[in-house]
């Protein structure tokens, strides 16, 4: 009689490598269906119906095909929603690679004692955005916050920061850029120090200063961690909710598309039309990572 | 594999044993006062030992407890039993089925009983398709708060239109000549008390967004004329520029701290006034119907919250008995006393005992009992969304009266329409 552990072990030596692989990776794949490709499946499968829930489709959804798309590219309110988080993309994406390439160049100094700089690196990465959107209301609220006082202490005129469209757009890059810089500094950072100490020297001896050596020597050999960051950066731009949401008081007189999604389907229980937003937000997010997928793979070439 | 079958029949064992105590999860906001929502409890849970209630606290205003509702209820979560839920959201908890309605635990008659001992604006706003979704808890409406030191320094009478409060609040402005006092508070942020911010005035010119058959009757005149009178306000400078920033809560802990004369607030913000270890006005603030606009005519905008039981609660027989209770007039009082809430049945408003902890309940009444009803529809949350973020952006001056006033009329009338 054959011992059952045996068996099982005999069995399991019995596989070929690649069915092997295979038994290994089934409880992986298993994990990602159940919270990525199910979850997508289904808003795929509601885009598809008039599903309200205040009215009887909330429990009986009719079936409408590509009709909540068409009424999507005839919504004005959606293609507002969507400039506004290009230009979120255009302005804050940008501006986050310099202010955290800035940070990084800084928290690379040989300091001697390194965990202030690091800490001071690590915190804004660490605060929920929530809390960076309240903190940011406050700064810039007409009556109580800092940036007025400083304002009118130099002499300038209370400015309603929250309530201007204008001024509130730069108000929320502004925020964003602070919250997100320091994540952009960080894989910079890690880019900065496995640039090889000797080129430096090497370039110095060459009498080379230190604008030629940084532009010629850091930028291009950080290339690869830039793209890098500047491609998650963009991801998460697109999906830009909770900074611009905590600042209006949760109003919506700059909404992007994550706040015109959450709007339609939490609020107005309007969940086949919302789920149709959702769908396009994931398209959106779905090429960029297309082109990150790419660029990593020209990398490994 | 055997241990953890052992483990699973002592779990089933405990929850056999728990399932002998009923237990009820009651969901209300943090703004109603959880700590006078947990007496009630222990006092419905010593009259019945076998039901324990449990309170789960959400957040602290009417938009966001309803976001997590939304939820919790799409999913048909049978965790919550009963919810306390906000005047205006009736017809859609019906619409989308997720109140259990009250009618098969009342014939008729004992429901009709039942109905007309509350304030009918309540009876009313809890009916829908001649349905009862939910039981009254509280009433509110809005007031007009006032700093009573200053009237009386200046030789002042609580106003009664809304001119003499312009004019009060000018000439105390002036001499007072104290550079963090503001006249006239009004709610003005994107948030639900701004939609009865820009009904007051339509309501007194005899408008409304619908007419008697539910029709939808508002036209840009009106809401024109509405959105005219509060930029007017700042414009006269008895308002500060900001309005557009400020939420009811922010206008009552600014008046709190001395800084405005005159505010239009709901109820509960007498209590904290007087109470609260931080104010700086106790016992200088009186408080008075609104004022009329011009043509004489007074509107409130009519709050109040409301017991439903979930639909997808297991206990259902069980939650309808305790939310008799809640809506019963002994915690009417409890309520009254401990957290200046308004009574839902109009005998109280003349209860000694309320009126001694709330003088002002005695001409609280007639208020109450002219306040108007925001509408009633299952897609009110648009509706809410068109008013109150249009009205913001013209208090922003992003937007004129005019534009603001057609924007709001057509995106209404599309929601109306059905589309």
């Amino acid at each position: 009689m054959i011992q059952p552990q045996s068996r099982i072990r005999r069995s399991l030596g019995d596989l070929s490598e690649r069915a092997l692989a295979f038994w290994l990776l089934v409880p992986a794949a298993l994990l990602l269906g159940l919270v990525a490709l199910y979850p997508v499946g289904r808003l795929l499968y509601t885009s598809l119906f008039r599903r309200r829930l205040t009215d009887e489709t909330g429990n009986s959804p009719v079936f409408v095909g590509l009709d909540n798309f068409v009424q999507a590219f005839s919504d004005e309110r959606f293609w507002t929603a969507l400039w506004n988080t290009l230009l979120i993309v255009l302005v804050t994406v940008p501006g986050a690679l310099v202010v955290g390439l800035g940070l990084a160049l800084l928290a690379n100094l040989p300091f001697r004692v390194k965990w202030p700089v690091r800490l001071g690196l690590l915190l804004p990465w660490a605060l929920p955005l929530v809390f960076a959107g309240l903190i940011f209301r406050w700064f810039f609220d007409s009556q109580y916050g800092v940036i007025n006082d400083v304002i009118v202490r130099l002499g300038g005129e209370r400015l309603l920061w929250v309530t201007t469209p204008e001024l509130l757009f730069w108000a929320i890059c502004l925020s964003i850029i602070w919250k997100s810089s320091s994540f952009v500094a960080l894989i910079l950072l890690a880019g900065l120090q496995v640039i090889p100490r000797e080129l430096y020297e090497s370039a110095a001896v060459d009498g080379a200063n230190r604008w030629q050596s940084f532009w010629r020597i850091t930028l291009p050999l950080l290339l690869p961690a830039i793209l890098v960051a500047a491609i998650f950066r963009t991801i998460t731009a697109f999906q830009t909710f909770d900074i611009p949401f905590a600042m209006q008081n949760g109003g919506s007189s700059f909404e992007t598309l994550a706040m015109y999604v959450r709007t339609m389907s939490i609020e107005n229980l309007n969940f086949g039309y919302g789920s149709a937003l959702a769908v396009l937000m994931f398209l959106i997010s779905f090429v960029v990572t297309l082109v990150y997928l790419r660029y990593v793979r020209g990398a490994d070439d | 594999m055997r241990k953890l079958f052992w483990l699973l029949v002592a779990v089933l064992v405990m929850s056999a044993a728990l399932a002998q105590q009923t237990r009820l999860r009651v969901f209300v906001g943090g703004q109603q006062r959880p700590d006078v929502m947990r007496k009630i409890f222990d006092l419905y849970q010593s009259k019945n030992p076998g039901v324990r209630v449990d309170l789960e606290v959400g957040g602290a205003t009417s938009d966001q407890q309803q976001q997590y509702l939304t939820t919790v209820l799409a999913s048909r979560d049978p965790s919550i039993d009963i919810i306390l839920i906000d005047v205006i959201r009736p017809a859609q908890y019906l619409a989308s089925r997720w109140a259990d309605t009250l009618d098969k635990y009342l014939p008729a008659a004992s429901r009709q009983n039942l109905l007309r001992q509350y304030l009918p604006a309540y009876s009313q706003a809890n009916v829908i398709n001649g349905q009862l979704v939910a039981l009254p808890g509280f009433a509110d409406a809005m007031f007009l708060y006032y700093r009573a030191d200053l009237l009386e320094k200046y030789g002042f009478r609580p106003p009664t239109t809304w001119d003499e409060a312009i004019q009060q609040a000018q000439t105390i402005l002036q001499r007072e000549n104290n550079p963090n006092l503001n006249g006239i508070g009004f709610i003005g942020a994107p948030a639900e008390g701004t939609v009865c911010t820009f009904l007051l005035p339509v309501w007194a010119a005899g408008g409304d967004v619908t007419n008697a058959q539910g029709q939808f009757s508002l036209t840009v005149e009106q809401a024109q004329r509405a959105l005219q009178f509060w930029v007017g306000l700042m414009d006269q400078r008895v308002s500060p520029p900001n309005m557009a920033e400020k939420p009811q809560d922010t206008i009552r802990s600014e008046m709190q701290a001395g800084r405005w004369v005159f505010g239009t607030m709901f109820a509960y913000a007498w209590n904290r006034f007087q109470n609260d270890a931080d104010s700086q006005v106790k016992g200088r603030i009186g408080v008075v119907p609104l004022p009329a606009f011009a043509g004489g005519r007074q509107a409130s905008c009519l709050g109040g919250w409301q017991w439903t039981v979930s639909d997808f609660s297991r206990n259902k027989a069980q939650a309808h008995k305790l939310v008799r209770f809640l809506s019963s007039p002994e915690v009417s009082k409890i309520l009254a006393i401990d957290a200046s809430n308004l009574p839902v049945f109009p005998a109280l408003y003349r209860d000694p005992d309320i009126l001694r902890v709330n003088p002002w309940f005695g001409q609280a009444l007639p208020v109450v009992q002219a306040a108007r009803a925001r509408p009633q529809h299952p897609r009110y949350a648009e509706i809410s969304e068109v008013i109150r973020v249009t009205t913001n952006q013209v208090l922003a001056r992003q937007k004129t009266p005019e534009q603001g006033a057609r924007e709001i009329v057509t995106r209404l009338q599309a929601i109306y329409g059905g589309r």
